[in-house]
């Protein structure tokens, strides 16, 4: 790595068995792996939430092509009803409360638990997998748009 | 609140608030419950919200209406197609037997716009049919969700034209269009009626921009309007969107409010009924009331910001209750101009929150605009 060589030979300067020993400090031992982490990962990991993010939005506000391409548009709502009716700016969805005992569901539940109930009653839809993209999507939206909310889990 | 909405509100309460000017007492909100002994909790957020409730009395006043009357108010309904959406149908209908079962009867009718969710001919028409079981007068104004298919064709055809007058007992009546003047966010980009009308029905979204204004040409004939009427007697001003700025990115204002109170500040006794909010406010700016009305499709949560303090906050509905946080409105008014407006909410005994616990607010949170629709490769 060009950031370790730089440093040991400057070290060399003060002696070959004091250099050598912070070497190994340094890079650990010729077995290891792992790289630190560079600026371009972390760009790309925020472009993947941010995409993840986009398509969540999009779901949220009821766009029937973004429905149709992660395989929900059958699901997410039979009555013209979308998430951002009754939650403009996502507001209301209270991700920062969840895990709690959710009241309407009489019982304890996640965000996607809750999701779901509101894609059932109020949208009568049908209910999505919790695994699918679909569900994370509309989590990371919902997430994403709380960014500055302070976590208060298990208040109703 | 961002600095931008804090110089805008300070600017707003030292131009149209001056110290000791207040509308006069003439006005009562009720749902029967409504003087209840809860104004004042302990903790802050909500206690913070009623500090300035007005308490009620009335006023001898110059002129009075000639006989007390009632009127009714329906806004809101956002019909979908019968083939789509039938929960927002059996409101209405609720909604049009209850005004048609009053008794006495009211005067009249208002509609408060977004009788329609995204303009369509058949939504229209719909509402008209739904609302004829209301035998008498309605008086119409839009909504944006009416407006931006066909740029108020249809519903110009159906309802003539969106701005009136008229005096009733003593009152003087005025309907605005706060709707049609957005400014044009379609042209540019090749949209087709049906994107313009998506962005338009979206309350969140970032495309159609500060929307709701009156206009200087509506300015001017408002102005002449009232230019013969007393200034002591009671003037009515129903529009869509509220008279005051509450809170921009979802247009709960008028972008030309500082206008607005140029032209009616001279009159004692203004009160304005709007619709748009789906929600339970209260606000005094001057001499103006203002009022806002609950929808019959389904309520909103009240904004992150900008809640006028004077607003008693409406209680925290169950999303599980298609008929729970709304309903329509019956107003009073009163021999010696008193109004009384009585929120109808289906299914609820208290309006008004009752606890800090039963305020939407109970959780508190912190959320930013949405981003999808004002970036590629989003049509
Ligand atoms: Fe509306
Ligand atoms: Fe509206």
């Amino acid at each position: 790595m060009t950031t370790h060589s730089k440093i040991r030979c400057s070290l060399r300067r003060f002696g070959l068995v004091g250099g050598i020993a912070i070497a190994a400090v340094f890079a650990g031992p010729t077995s290891a792996h792992k790289d630190p982490v560079k600026q371009e990962q972390l760009k790309l990991y925020q472009e993947v939430f941010m995409e993840e993010v986009r398509k969540g939005d999009l779901l949220f506000h009821g766009d029937q092509k973004m429905a149709e391409q992660l395989g929900v548009a059958d699901d997410l709502s039979k009555t013209g009803m979308a998430c951002a009716m009754c939650h403009p700016m996502a507001s209301d969805t209270h991700p920062q409360s969840f895990p709690k005992f959710q009241a309407q569901i009489a019982k304890f539940a996640t965000l996607r638990d809750m999701i779901n109930w509101c894609i059932e009653k109020p949208n009568q839809g049908v209910k999505i997998d919790p695994e699918s993209e679909a569900m994370k999507a509309l989590e990371a939206y919902i997430t994403w748009s709380n960014t500055g909310s302070v976590l208060q889990p298990g208040k109703f | 609140m961002s600095d931008e909405l804090d110089r805008i509100r300070r600017e707003m309460h030292s131009v149209l608030q001056p110290e000791g000017v207040r509308p006069d007492d003439s006005l009562k909100i009720t749902r029967r419950t409504f003087i209840h002994g809860s104004l004042v909790f302990g903790a802050a957020t909500v206690g913070q919200a009623f500090a300035w409730w007005p308490l009620l009395n009335t006023l001898d006043i110059a002129h009075a209406a000639e006989t007390p009357f009632k009127f009714a108010w329906i806004s809101d309904t956002h019909l979908y197609p019968r083939s789509l959406n039938t929960r927002f149908v059996d409101k209405v209908v609720r909604a049009a037997q209850e005004v048609q079962a009053m008794d006495p009867p009211a005067d009249f009718l208002i509609f408060g716009g977004d009788l329609a969710q995204l303009g369509k001919i058949e939504e229209l028409e719909l509402g008209v049919d739904l609302l004829k079981e209301i035998k008498i007068p309605k008086h119409y104004i839009p909504g944006e969700h009416d407006w931006y298919l066909d740029m108020g064709k249809k519903w110009g055809e159906l309802f003539g034209q969106p701005n009136w007058t008229f005096d009733h007992k003593g009152v003087r009546f005025i309907g605005l269009d706060t709707v049609s003047r957005g400014p044009d966010y379609w042209t540019a980009k090749n949209m087709t009626p049906e994107e313009r009308m998506g962005h338009m029905a979206t309350l969140d979204g970032t495309v159609a921009g500060p929307w709701a204004g009156v206009g200087r040409d509506q300015l001017d004939w408002m102005e002449k309007t009232l230019a013969d009427w007393d200034k002591q007697r009671p003037v009515v001003i129903f529009s869509h969107n509220p008279l005051y700025e509450y809170y921009p990115p979802w247009n709960f204002w008028v972008r030309d409010w500082r206008e607005v109170h140029e032209v009616l500040k001279p009159y004692a006794k203004v009160t304005n009924i709007h619709g748009h909010v789906h929600q339970v406010l209260y606000n005094e700016i001057g001499t103006l009331r203002s009022i806002g009305m609950l929808a019959t499709s389904w309520p909103w949560p009240y904004a992150p910001e900008g809640l006028p303090k004077l607003t008693k906050p409406m209680i925290r509905v169950d999303p599980g209750d298609p008929y729970d946080g709304v309903g329509w409105s019956k107003i009073d008014v009163a021999a010696n101009d008193q109004l009384e407006t009585e929120y109808i909410m289906w299914g609820r005994k208290e309006v008004f929150v009752q606890s800090p616990e039963d305020h939407d607010k109970h959780v508190s949170e912190v959320i930013r605009p949405r981003i999808a629709d004002n970036m590629w490769p989003y049509r």
